[in-house]
Formats: structure tokens, sequence, C-alpha cells
């Protein structure tokens, strides 16, 4: 079991990551979440360690956002002063701009078609998407299809209204 | 058969149609040229969605050896916002207070650990002790609030001078009119905070193990790096013991290049420098939560982490868990915490750090 989890943990880390920064949208927290995730699979060694690792992963995230959301009011008291010794570099600027688009795109999807999507590009099979999501399997195409679709044309309003408030 | 539907469209584009339904997909789009259309824009559609979640992608790093999963990290379990807030405010009253104390009695806390000379932020030298490995090779008088930490020389046994603090009065720390906690119990694992408190009597320092030779000592941090496994990590022991607080200050693009990612920080402190080290491999980011209170996050990119790891698990067995405890893995690299406040707080204020952003 510890050889399957290795290896699991070898080829799923990344996509793992990657599943939970688009919960948390902190690249930290999300690494620190998916190594707890794999931390507690190494203690439960579940069954369908993949499947197991994105359904925990999914609610430590949702718990997190939650927790995050308290220590954000409790750092504030900490905050002495403004901090105005950052700056950020031209080119990142795009980059956190369109990071963020496709965040605001993403939160406009339903729940369902998300999850799905976020599953979908964290390298899961539609068998295992609708293990996950309690979709039927035959629903799959049809919830990628429709979450894609609204993907982009809510990152393409999102975008244009950017540019017209920018004039 | 009729006109497909989008999602039998998507599910052959993703390569999910079973065989059969796949070869029957496959004969009605060979005839029919609407059906072929919208295969196209579904193909494009599929790579335009797949593009954009690209753009959402967290930086690539490398993960930590699953070993060292095994341990689940202790601050964790122990985050309790109400709990946490508690601890920093409490630490940040010792932090007044120990920056206060440091400077006037910095010469003192120098020479007893065989440290470099008080530069201008005492506070922040007396915390890179905090870095240093805790070390419990000691007899009875060893117990946590009575040790003085000292960083070993690297790649020798614990070298055991501690500070041993003469029975006297217990300072206690109130909050709104109560006893929170001694200060001996809040300000345990802040070695700085036991080193130089006003009531101890001149702190003396027991003699190193006599097999070992009094070597030496690097400045505390260069120890305290040694152990994260910085791979040249003796060229931070110069002989003119350059300290962390000299390091030459740099902008935020060079540490972004020396470790392959946004150097990182608390989130809501001011940056106050970022400086690098004379080997120019670990980024020191300092950051103020008051004058006198001034938190150094060590960072290094570890690009080999398994095999630092290794060498770290033959360092720190049978050691104390303090040290690990003051070390995060961050993607690729390796954060360490100091500062004058308890070990508890660090701890949690590693919790917090993120990539230094606007």
């Amino acid at each position: 079991m510890p050889e399957d989890l290795a290896e699991i943990y070898r080829s799923t880390y990344r996509s793992l990551v990657r599943f939970l920064y688009r919960k948390v949208w902190d690249a930290e927290r999300a690494e620190d979440l998916a190594q707890e995730a794999f931390a507690r699979a190494l203690v439960h060694k579940p069954e369908n360690a993949r499947g197991w690792l994105f359904v925990v992963a999914a609610n430590m995230a949702r718990d997190d956002a939650r927790k995050a959301a308290r220590e954000r009011r409790h750092l504030t008291l900490l905050k002495s002063e403004p901090d105005a010794t950052h700056t950020e570099p031209e080119d990142q600027i795009d980059a956190d701009t369109r990071r963020e688009r496709v965040r605001t795109a993403l939160d406009q999807l339903t729940p369902r078609d998300r999850e799905a999507l976020l599953l979908w590009d964290a390298g899961m099979s539609y068998d295992e998407i609708a293990g996950q999501t309690g979709l039927a399997r035959g629903a799959i195409g049809t919830t990628l299809a429709r979450a894609r679709r609204r993907l982009v044309e809510a990152y393409d309003a999102g975008s244009e209204g950017q540019h017209v408030a920018r004039g | 058969m009729s006109h497909v539907d989008d999602g039998t469209l998507h599910a052959y584009l993703d390569g999910e149609l079973a065989p059969v339904e796949r070869a029957r997909f496959e004969a009605h789009v060979a005839e029919c040229a609407a059906c072929r259309g919208r295969l196209e824009e579904e193909r494009a559609l599929i790579e335009r969605a797949s593009n954009l979640l690209a753009l959402a992608q967290p930086p690539d790093r490398s993960a930590p050896p699953l070993h060292e999963l095994r341990r689940p990290r202790l601050a964790w379990r122990l985050r309790v916002p109400l709990a946490w807030a508690a601890t920093v405010v409490l630490a940040l009253g010792i932090g007044y207070y120990v920056g206060d104390q440091s400077v006037a009695r910095a010469p003192e806390v120098y020479g007893l650990v065989g440290d470099s000379p008080a530069s201008n932020a005492g506070a922040a030298d007396s915390a890179n002790n905090a870095l240093a490995r805790r070390e419990n090779t000691r007899d009875g008088f060893a117990t946590a609030e009575r040790r003085r930490v000292v960083a070993p020389p690297q790649q020798t046994p614990p070298r055991a001078a501690e500070t041993q603090k003469q029975a006297a009065p217990e300072p206690q720390v109130y909050i709104d009119g109560n006893v929170v906690r001694s200060l001996r119990d809040s300000a345990a694992a802040a070695s700085g905070v036991v080193a130089i408190r006003p009531q101890d009597s001149r702190p003396r320092v027991s003699p190193p193990p006599t097999t070992q030779p009094p070597a030496p000592q690097p400045p505390a941090m260069a120890a305290a790096i040694v152990q994260t496994g910085t791979r040249e990590a003796g060229a931070e022991a110069p002989r003119d013991r350059l300290v962390a607080t000299q390091w030459a200050i740099i902008r935020r693009g060079p540490a972004r290049d020396i470790l392959g990612a946004e150097p990182v920080g608390i989130p809501g402190l001011a940056v106050r420098n970022i400086r690098r080290s004379p080997s120019g491999e670990v980024v020191l980011v300092e950051q103020s939560i008051d004058s006198a209170t001034v938190i150094q996050l060590f960072q290094e990119r570890v690009v080999d982490a398994s095999e630092y790891l290794r060498r770290d698990a033959l360092q720190m067995r049978g050691a104390a868990v303090g040290t690990e405890r003051l070390a995060r893995f961050i993607g690729g690299m390796r954060v360490e915490i100091a500062g004058p406040l308890s070990a508890d707080s660090l701890n949690r204020l590693l919790e917090q750090v993120k990539p230094i952003g606007p």
C-alpha cells in the first residue's frame, strides 16, 4: 500500500495541488492542503486512494476557505501600517489579471459544473468524475461541455467588462 | 443516427466514448458536414477552456518527499484562530519588551553565545538564536525554559552550551489586567527572551562537552541554515562572521532569481528589507511587526529535497523537535522563521507566509 501511494503521490500530487489551487487561490495553501491530504492517506490507507484524496482535499479546501476568512480578520489586527514597499513588476500584472478573470469566470459556474471541470483538468476520467460527483457517467460529457462553454463565455464577458471599465 | 449532442462531442474529443459509441459517432460525422463543423467548434472550445484554466495555474514546484508527510505538521493541528490571535498579542508584548532590553544588553548576549558583534537590530539578532537547534543532551537543567539555544557548528555533535537561570521572581504577563501566562512559560522557546530577562543574574554558559573543542561558533543563523541543507552552507560562516542583518540588501527581482520563485513573507507586515546571503543562495526577508520586533524569514531553493531530508534526518535524529517546527517547505523552497516571539507564535506566522505581492 505505501508503494501504491508513493506512485499516486508522484503521479497525482501536482494535479491535486492544481485542483486545490483553483479552490483556495493560494499556491502555498494548496500545497499545504495537498500534502495534508496525502499525510492523511498515509494514515487511513484508503481503498481508492486517488478518489479519496480528491474528496478529502475538496472538503479541506472548503473548511480552509472558512478558516482563511477568520484569520484574515485576525491578521488585520496586526497590521500596523499599509505596506508601501511592495511593487509589482509589469509582466506580473497581466498574469495576475488574467488569473483573476479565470477565477471570476470559474465562480460563475454552478458548483457541479465547476467540480466536473476541475476534476477533468486534474486528470480524472469520466468514470472517476462520475464517482466523485455522483453524476451519471453518461452525463459527464454534457456537464463538461456546458462547463467549458460557460467558462469561456464568462471569461470573455469579464475581459470585455474590464476593457470597457478601463477605457 | 441523428445529430450528435454536445455531450457526445465532448466525450468523443475527451477520448471517453466507448468503442461502440465511438464507431457509431465516427460513421455519422463522416457523412454529416454539420456535425463535422460542430466537432471542430467543440474541439476549439475544449482547447480554449483548457488554456484558460492553465492561466490559473499554481507555480510548478516539486513535491516534498512522501515520507516527509508522515509527520503531520503540528501547526496545522493547532490552528485555532482565537488562540492564535491571543498568542500573537502576547508575543507582541514580549517582543516590545525584548526589543528594548536586547539593545541595552546586546554585548552581553553576543559575548555569551560567541556570536557576532551587535548589529543594528538587536531584536533580530537575538532572534537568530531561535532558529538554532534546541539541545536536549543535557541533564535536568535542560528544561525548556532554562535552555539556552545555541547553534552547533556544522557537522559536529551538539554543543551543549546553556544558560542556567538562577531562581528569580517570575515575571508575569498581563493582558487586560489578567495574568495570562508567566513570562517564563510563554517565552520558553524564544531563546533571546530567556537569555536577557532582566531578573536573571548574568547568564552563565556551561562548558561544552570535553570531547568537543570549543570551535569558533559561526553565527547562529549560519548554523541554522546549515541545518536546512544549504549546499554551500560553509560559505555562510566566513571568518568575518557576517551576520544576517548585514547581508547585502537586494530587490525583489534578484531575490526571485535566487529562489526561482517569489520570495515569501507574512501578509500584512511591512517588508523592511530583502537580503541575500554572501553565497547568494539564501534570501532573507525582514518584516517588522513594530519598530522593535523584526521577523526574519530565511528562504532558499531546495534543489533536491530528498537529499536534504536525508541529511536533515541524520542531523535531527534524537534532537528536540524545536527546529523542525520553525521550518517549512513551500513548494521548491525551504523557509525558516526567526523572531523574538515564542516558537508557537513563530509557527503560526510561518503558516501564514505567502509570496510577497501587492
